[in-house]
């Protein structure tokens, strides 16, 4: 690990820093790709990391997409990339229901066809996706019908969010048996245009009020977003770089499980701010100063290519 | 002894007549104190009848902000009570419409996430409402509509909560101009038989975490709505009692107003949870604990006919 942190990654640091790596990480929005537009110069960044002999994953909150949809975007902006290599939170909280909550029943799912889709393709059942308005009178919601297997309550970006699905998990989770988890707590879905569209965080911090539970959530900077990668795929945390735009949930996941980190800053976080981090006496915030930043990761390309 | 962090005394009949004889205010709240649900809690009818015919003045604080003020005479009437009059009855509904009016004194609109209660105080109190419009099929955030006369955002519950209105109150909150405002703070609100329905500040998170803003909220344990019940009756704190059956609110805000404050056991709050409040160290958890207990406002019943 550096010594020093939050260093300027010049050419021939970006040489030793990528001799001293097998597997790089990369965060999607604001790193590689900004909405529908890749981020110049990041497309030759992965064909050349490979070329090199290092494998490259996609590791993203989003969850509106499989794993599948995520390789077909990819490709339509230039990258050389399979669906094996992404991980975005829909996939990985399918992943999380099964092998880490031992999920043996449906869960009552707040989020997208996508989600419905990576959950059934594990053998989970699903139940609740899509439009659900409210019906009845007010005595009524506390006694909506409730799924007998349902067993957990899974929350992720829902653009059909309702108060009758605020409702349903409400009804679900008011059992203490019942498992709680959201797939990421961004407060923001990450957009050009200005526009601040509400992101999962929003609807989970609903639900989570409503029913006064903590959810476990499953994306980054949550370590299991590394360990899914991990596990599947016998990385060495010490000869992994994490590449993200965000200190909060990239550079903070390639902290606490002992990754390299860099920040680059054509996405939401800056260089100010990660030095008002290193400076704090906070531990917490300490977490969130990368050992690098640069700022694009077309950056790089040059110790790459020579 | 009045206000802040109270010993959890029950009180039986001449200790109540004691206490009675030094108020001249009685301020209830309704779910769970003078009512639940469509049913009056025993005696509570004769209690309110008699307090008045002593001489003393009765209010009725809710947070419930689902029904204007006209409906809640009428529900009074329905179960039982005598001549509640309109001006009697302080709802979040009514007090969040008086703060847009006079605390405020709103230019502008302000843009509801809330049901028809709410609409009604807002229209009876003049203060104009931005309309919702039809929402059309395939609107998005991207593509609706913005009233560029709204300079509030008020929410509350609202059973026709959608992921668009989240997107649009936070545009709104874009603009630090642009008020902030939350009926009440209430997580979840109890229906019949122990059953629970999300309530106005699980969708307040929603907001709050969309915005990065802290709403103002109107509603217990918030001092509002004394100060609104003040300005109309001149009530002197040291004189005046509140009775409530949740802690966290009605109880707070009996504390957070200097009044003396009485928990009734016939809705949310146990006597334990009382006493844990009590004995915590935390003084924000002590304000929480009530100076006096009864088993039901029929108690009191029984104190003055003795």
């Amino acid at each position: 690990m550096a010594a020093s942190k939050c260093t300027q990654l010049t050419a021939a640091l970006s040489r030793q820093l990528l001799d001293s790596v097998d597997c790089v990480l990369f965060d999607c929005d604001g790193v590689i790709w900004r909405g529908d537009q890749a981020i110049s110069g990041a497309p030759e960044v992965i064909s050349s990391l490979k070329k090199n002999g290092k494998r490259v994953f996609f590791v993203t909150n989003n969850s509106t997409k499989t794993r599948q949809m995520y390789a077909d975007k990819l490709g339509k902006l230039g990258f050389d990339a399979t669906a094996d290599e992404v991980f975005g939170t829909a996939y990985c909280s399918a992943v999380y229901l099964k092998n880490v909550c031992k999920l043996d029943g449906k869960v009552y799912l707040i989020g997208s066809n996508a989600m419905r889709q990576e959950l059934e393709d594990v053998g989970i059942r699903p139940v609740g996706v899509g439009p659900d308005p409210v019906s009845g009178v007010q005595k009524d919601w506390a006694n909506v019908p409730l799924d007998k297997q349902v067993q957990a309550v899974l929350v992720g970006f829902d653009e059909h969010f309702s108060y009758m699905k605020l409702n349903r998990a409400l009804q679900y989770l008011c059992n203490p048996d019942c498992q709680f988890v959201g797939t990421n707590t961004d407060t923001r879905l990450p957009l050009e245009g200005g526009k601040a569209v509400p992101g999962t965080g929003c609807l989970l911090r609903a639900v989570e009020t409503a029913a006064q539970r903590q959810a476990q959530v499953v994306g980054k900077p949550s370590n299991f977003m590394f360990e899914c990668v991990a596990s599947q795929f016998g990385l060495d945390p010490e000869r992994c770089l994490m590449v993200g735009d965000r200190l909060d949930t990239d550079i903070m996941l390639g902290s606490n499980c002992g990754l390299k980190t860099l920040l680059t800053l054509t996405g939401v976080s800056t260089v100010a701010e990660a030095q008002a981090n290193q400076k704090s006496q906070c531990p917490h915030q300490q977490k969130m100063v990368p050992d690098y930043y640069i700022n694009s990761i077309a950056d790089i390309l040059p110790a790459l290519q020579t | 002894m009045a206000g802040g962090g109270g010993g959890c005394v029950t009180l039986r009949g001449a200790q109540i007549r004691d206490l009675l004889d030094a108020k001249h205010n009685v301020l209830f709240d309704c779910d769970g104190v003078v009512w639940n649900g469509e049913t009056a809690v025993t005696g509570a009818p004769e209690v309110v009848s008699l307090l008045k015919q002593r001489g003393k003045r009765v209010f009725f604080v809710t947070n419930n902000c689902t029904r204007p003020r006209e409906n809640y005479v009428q529900k009074f009437s329905r179960l039982g009570f005598a001549d509640v009059a309109e001006e009697e009855i302080f709802s979040s509904a009514y007090c969040s419409a008086a703060y847009l009016r006079d605390v405020a004194r709103l230019q502008g609109k302000v843009y509801v996430i809330g049901c028809g209660g709410v609409m009604k105080e807002l229209r009876d109190a003049g203060v104009p409402v931005a309309e919702e419009g039809d929402a059309e099929p395939g609107a998005s955030i991207y593509t609706c509509p913005l009233d560029p006369d709204v300079k509030a955002v008020l929410v509350g519950y609202d059973e026709n909560f959608t992921f668009m209105k989240l997107a649009k109150a936070c545009c709104y909150l874009q603009s630090s101009e642009c008020l902030f405002l939350a009926t009440d703070p209430d997580p979840w609100h109890p229906l019949r038989g122990g059953r629970v329905t999300p309530g106005s500040g699980s969708l307040t998170a929603a907001l709050e975490t969309a915005s990065s803003r802290k709403a103002t909220v109107i509603g217990k344990p918030s001092r509002f709505m004394f100060d609104c019940i003040s300005s109309q009756f001149g009530l002197d704190p040291a004189r005046s009692l509140m009775i409530g059956d949740r802690l966290e609110t009605d109880v707070l805000f009996g504390s957070n107003c200097g009044l003396a404050t009485v928990l009734t056991l016939t809705g949310v709050s146990t006597l334990q949870e009382a006493l844990a409040f009590r004995d915590s160290q935390e003084p924000q958890q002590k304000h929480c604990a009530p100076d006096y207990v009864v088993e039901s406002v029929a108690d009191i019943l029984q104190a003055l006919e003795e």
